[in-house]
């Protein structure tokens, strides 16, 4: 049988913070199958973005385990970890996080060329294409709109085409209908590339467009929502 | 990552960063171009020396005595082959004048040539008129430099008296191929003339201070039959130990040998103006890294493994460090081929080969290396941006190893061992270098730190808010306080060490003379002249005269050893040692200790059984005598034996006439002999005495001491423009640093000026935060630092150059004082983008 694409097990993290520790994530036992398409909801501070840095192996869990399709990641070396996220993992950021000293086509090309990619150039113009910046291309992300950087953003992460997504808050910095014309982009190429996706919002009209909702309080699954996941 | 994709990403990422790449290559082209020129220079003088070395001595070899050369030099000559060539020259100073009619002519001291043909055998004398040098001297005529001609009021076709007999100036020197002569007594311009022509004047009976010097020419040798040449004449030249036996295959080694002293000490100051930059270099990747951590931390996420990333800045570090050192070797090369107008007084300056790539090359991979060294410290950071950075800006940084850590600061202190190593070309000179420098920064980062502690304990009780927060802006964790104060201090302590020997070397040489100091020497004053003289001198105006007799001789043996294997003994480094040995010995005798003398061990002239002599404590230990030995001299050809009874310490800064060798009366008075007196002119009547004296006495050689002073002083000037030169360089790379160390905060500092705006404190209020904080940063290291200069060029002055130190500078003051006005100023000047900008647009931004 094929492993969930995504596992954790007791995931806890704590962070020291003035002289004691604050525990972000609780003993978070979670398994996310490949293909599927998770929200995780919660207010800020609940540790939905921690959960998302520890998934991708950008941060490291202080107790519990970490499995990417049934492979344990915690102990990597940071190196290690490069690799994984270089072949399996692609973000989508609330800030865009572009690489500002390249253009639009340089910041999608990057990753294809990481890859290896020998159809890395056309590949790119394909993606400008389908985020319809094809005219766009040569700018910089300073020269950008809001909603144009993370259309960028989205051909950049689906262009090696990752087995899995991960989007902090996609719309955050955006206005309600960019966000949404961002969203059915998103929605669109996970869907033609059949990837597993968890996002990260707050906002549960855009947490309702996945096919299950997680909840995050105070770096615990929330129990109702849970119950509510076991029941349906 | 392959290659193609790294060299892409190379350039790509150093894209919008221009401001502080220009900033990068700006540190490091000041200190490269100093490195460059030092070391081009030298070696373009070195090579000179070699490849123009037949030139600069007129022949194969020469040989060259105090005395008539012997009458076996022909012989010798003649077995070395049937096509040997010889051609004998005679160099002396006297004082010429022109032809004043009635009245005493102006007068002053040449330096007075020889020469018959065929000299010179190599190299060219440039004439006005163009010819050869031998069509114009005849019994009555002479040729001058042309630098004599305009301050004495001469023109060609003028007469000049020289010896009190009338020459006519037949033509002027322009350049003279073997004027090698750089001794500060060489003051004299020169003055041709023929055998005949001096025979006419009679100075050659009464002079004595005439080197004779036999050039030889050995056609269709090589350099190695030219060394065995020497050999042979070392051999069986008698009296050869006395005489100075050269070949252009040894090109000048006197010169060349402190050519290379220079050269050390100048490299390791150019060094310390490309370690100066070196320190803006590693502020400037600091900021530069700083900058970058978000792209950083979003090509951890894309996937890229740390060491791809430490690869890709460690490249635009080698890109950026070669583009400054590229930059600064231009400059250099500009700077070297200016050099030699300005060494003319100091250094055959025909000889300079101002391309040397060698040394660019040089130059250009200690650049590059400097660059590398002190980048490596801030690139640690990128291993230490957490990807999750993406999301959180407090992200914990990751660990770096303490192995790692202590490694990259082993190699940086081994590097700068390396690269001192390189430019002084001596283990000791490069530990000491290297040792000062640690304990510099060690004193620094402990100032530094105490700071810190200091003013986070302070009460912040201060009633005014600006001051609370300056204070507090220092104190806080990650201000970055220690690197800024240890790289300033560090800047601040080159530069016034430099300021400060520079000035005091300067200082000490234009300070007046001593009150009752004589002011003009007289030489080869016969004893039947002295009568004559005094006379003169007392009608013009002279106090203190005075006057020694002086006895010429040759030191024979000490304590029963022979001079000759003496001077076997001696290594081959120590040129000092051989002169006293070697020299023509100058003896006087007088029954009283003079003035300026101390004696150290033993007693003045006491035992009535024994001939005695005091001798100078230095040149007895030089010679290898001590109260007890016994020396024997040739007093022209008669064996004279002394008993060393005394050694005396001398004052030689009284500027009396002092003696290494002091001879008790009794025992030389029937020497051939002549006399040296002194006076003092209190209205600076010297060069009319000199006129007066030229007229009368004309084999009298007048000295004025200030002309000779002036003259070493003049000397030094040019030497030292190298040395203010590097300085300069140094300053303006301790400029660069502290723009860079205050830059290096710039997006913190956005940051705060919108958050200090926003909570509504004015924009002259935010400016004196800053003077604050940047004024305690400039104080400590000015303090700091204005203390180690001084401690330093004290100890480079005292111990290793003996010049005596004095307080009287304000430049400490001005160093402390300058630092804080220019850490302000820069401070504020980073800061003043931020300041005319909205705090919101700031605040979006991050």
């Amino acid at each position: 049988m094929k492993p969930p694409a995504i596992e954790l097990r007791r995931l806890t993290r704590r962070l020291p913070s003035g002289g004691r520790d604050l525990t972000i994530l609780d003993g978070i036992d979670l398994t996310i199958d490949a293909g599927e398409f998770v929200a995780v909801l919660g207010p800020s501070g609940s540790g939905k973005s921690t959960l998302l840095a520890l998934m991708a192996g950008l941060d490291r869990p202080t107790e519990g385990e970490v499995l990417l399709d049934g492979e344990p990641i915690q102990a990597l070396s940071e190196d290690a970890l490069a690799l994984i996220r270089r072949r399996k993992i692609g973000f989508v950021f609330q800030s865009f996080q572009l690489l500002g000293n390249l253009t639009a086509r340089e910041n999608i090309l990057l990753p294809l060329e990481l890859n290896g990619r020998k159809d890395a150039g056309a590949r790119a113009d394909r993606l400008l294409e389908m985020v319809e910046l094809s005219d766009r291309g040569h700018h910089y992300p300073s020269q950008l709109s809001g909603g144009e950087q993370q259309r960028v953003a989205l051909a950049r992460a689906f262009g090696p085409e990752p087995s899995i997504l991960l989007a902090d808050e996609p719309t955050g910095n955006l206005d309600s209908n960019t966000g949404k014309l961002v969203l059915e982009r998103l929605a669109e190429l996970r869907r033609e590339h059949g990837t597993t996706m968890v996002l990260v919002t707050h906002d549960e009209q855009v947490g309702a467009l996945a096919g299950r909702q997680i909840r995050l309080r105070d770096g615990r699954l929330d129990r109702d929502a849970a119950r509510e996941e076991v029941l349906t | 990552m392959n290659g193609s994709l790294y060299l892409r990403y190379l350039t790509r990422e150093l894209r919008g960063s221009a401001g502080r790449l220009v900033f990068f290559v700006l540190c490091l082209a000041v200190g490269v171009a100093a490195v460059i020129a030092v070391a081009g220079l030298s070696d373009g003088m070195e090579r000179g020396l070699r490849s123009k070395a037949r030139e600069l001595l007129a022949a194969d070899l020469a040989v060259e005595s105090r005395r008539p050369l012997p009458a076996e030099l022909d012989g010798i000559l003649a077995d070395l082959g049937p096509a040997t060539e010889r051609v004998d020259l005679k160099e002396f100073v006297s004082v010429v004048a022109a032809d004043g009619g009635s009245q005493p002519g102006k007068s002053r001291l040449a330096e007075l040539k020889v020469v018959a043909p065929p000299y010179p055998f190599y190299g060219e004398l440039e004439l006005e008129p163009a010819g050869v040098l031998h069509d114009l001297l005849d019994a009555r005529s002479v040729v001058v430099a042309q630098g004599m001609l305009e301050p004495m009021g001469l023109a060609i076709g003028d007469a000049l008296r020289v010896g009190g007999e009338s020459f006519v100036i037949a033509g002027a020197v322009l350049s003279e191929p073997d004027k090698v002569n750089i001794s500060f007594t060489s003051v004299a311009p020169r003055v041709f003339l023929s055998q005949a022509g001096v025979d006419r004047t009679g100075l050659e009976a009464t002079g004595s201070r005439i080197k004779y010097r036999a050039l030889v020419r050995l056609p269709g040798t090589d350099a190695d039959g030219v060394r065995a040449a020497a050999r042979q004449v070392r051999l069986q030249l008698p009296d050869v130990e006395y005489m100075k036996v050269e070949t252009y295959a040894e090109a000048q080694p006197g010169l060349r040998r402190g050519l290379e002293r220079a050269e050390r000490f100048l490299s390791l100051v150019a060094l310390l103006s490309l370690l100066v930059g070196g320190l803006g270099v590693g502020q400037t990747v600091r900021a530069w890294l700083q900058s970058r951590m978000d792209s950083i931390a979003i090509l951890k996420c894309l996937g890229l493994r740390p060491r791809e990333i430490l690869a890709l800045y460690l490249g635009q570090t080698v890109l950026l460090g070669l583009a400054g050192s590229v930059i600064g070797a231009v400059v250099a090369v500009g700077l070297q081929s200016l050099a030699p107008a300005f060494l003319t007084r100091v250094f055959p300056t025909y000889v300079i080969e101002v391309w040397q790539p060698f040394a660019i090359l040089r130059g250009v991979l200690l650049g590059v290396g400097v660059a590398l060294l002190f980048s490596l410290p801030p690139l640690l950071t990128v291993r230490r941006v957490p990807p999750a950075f993406v999301f959180r800006r407090d992200a914990a940084p990751l660990p770096v190893s303490p192995a790692l850590r202590y490694g990259v600061g082993g190699v940086l202190l081994a590097g700068l061992f390396v690269t001192a190593l390189l430019q002084s070309g001596s283990w000791l000179l490069a530990a000491q270098f290297t040792g000062g420098l640690l304990a510099s920064g060690v004193v620094l980062a402990l100032g530094a730190w105490l700071t810190a502690r200091l003013v986070a304990g302070a009460p912040r009780s201060f009633s005014k808010v600006w001051l609370r927060h300056g204070l507090a802006a220092l104190a806080r964790p990650g201000a970055g306080t220690l690197g800024a104060i240890v790289a300033l201090g560090l800047g601040v302590v080159v530069v016034l060490t430099m300021y400060l020997i520079e000035t005091r070397l300067g200082g000490q040489l234009n300070a007046d003379l001593p009150d009752d100091a004589p002011t003009a020497f007289m030489v080869d004053i016969q004893p039947s002249q002295w009568d004559g003289v005094e006379g003169l001198l007392n009608d013009n105006g002279a106090l203190d005269i005075t006057s020694v007799p002086m006895v010429n001789s040759r030191l024979v043996s000490v304590d029963g050893v022979g001079v000759e294997s003496l001077v076997e003994q001696i290594p081959k480094d120590e040129p000092r040692n051989r002169w006293v040995l070697t020299r023509e010995q100058r003896l006087t005798y007088q029954a009283d200790l003079p003035e300026s003398n101390e004696i150290l061990r033993g007693k003045w002239f006491s035992d009535e059984s024994l001939p005695e002599v005091s001798v100078e404590r230095e040149f007895a230990e030089d010679m290898g005598a001590d109260v007890g030995s016994v020396l024997v001299f040739d007093v022209q050809g008669v064996p004279i034996t002394l008993h060393v009874t005394s050694i005396r310490e001398v004052d030689w800064e009284s500027f009396a006439v002092n003696f290494f060798l002091l001879v008790e009366p009794g025992v030389l008075e029937e020497a051939p002999q002549f006399l040296v007196a002194t006076a003092r002119f209190p209205d600076g009547n010297e060069q009319k005495m000199q006129d007066v004296l030229a007229a009368d006495f004309p084999n009298v050689t007048v000295i004025q001491v200030r002309q000779v002073l002036d003259r070493i002083v003049e000397v030094l000037g040019q030497a030292g423009l190298g040395v203010q030169l590097l300085g300069a360089f140094t300053v303006i790379a301790g400029i660069l640093i502290l723009g860079g160390v205050v830059s290096a905060g710039t997006i913190r500092r956005g940051r705060e000026v919108a958050l200090l705006k926003a909570i509504g404190m004015t924009r002259s209020g935010v400016v004196s935060v800053y003077t604050v904080e940047y004024g305690l940063i400039g104080l400590v290291a000015g303090a700091i630092g204005a203390l180690g200069g001084t401690l330093l060029s004290w100890a480079i002055l005292v111990y290793w150059m003996n010049v005596p130190w004095t307080w009287a500078t304000p430049a400490p003051w001005v160093a402390v004082i300058g630092t804080v006005v220019l850490a302000v100023a820069a401070g504020i000047g980073a800061s003043l983008r931020a300041l005319g900008r909205r705090p919101v647009e700031v605040l979006r931004e991050n």
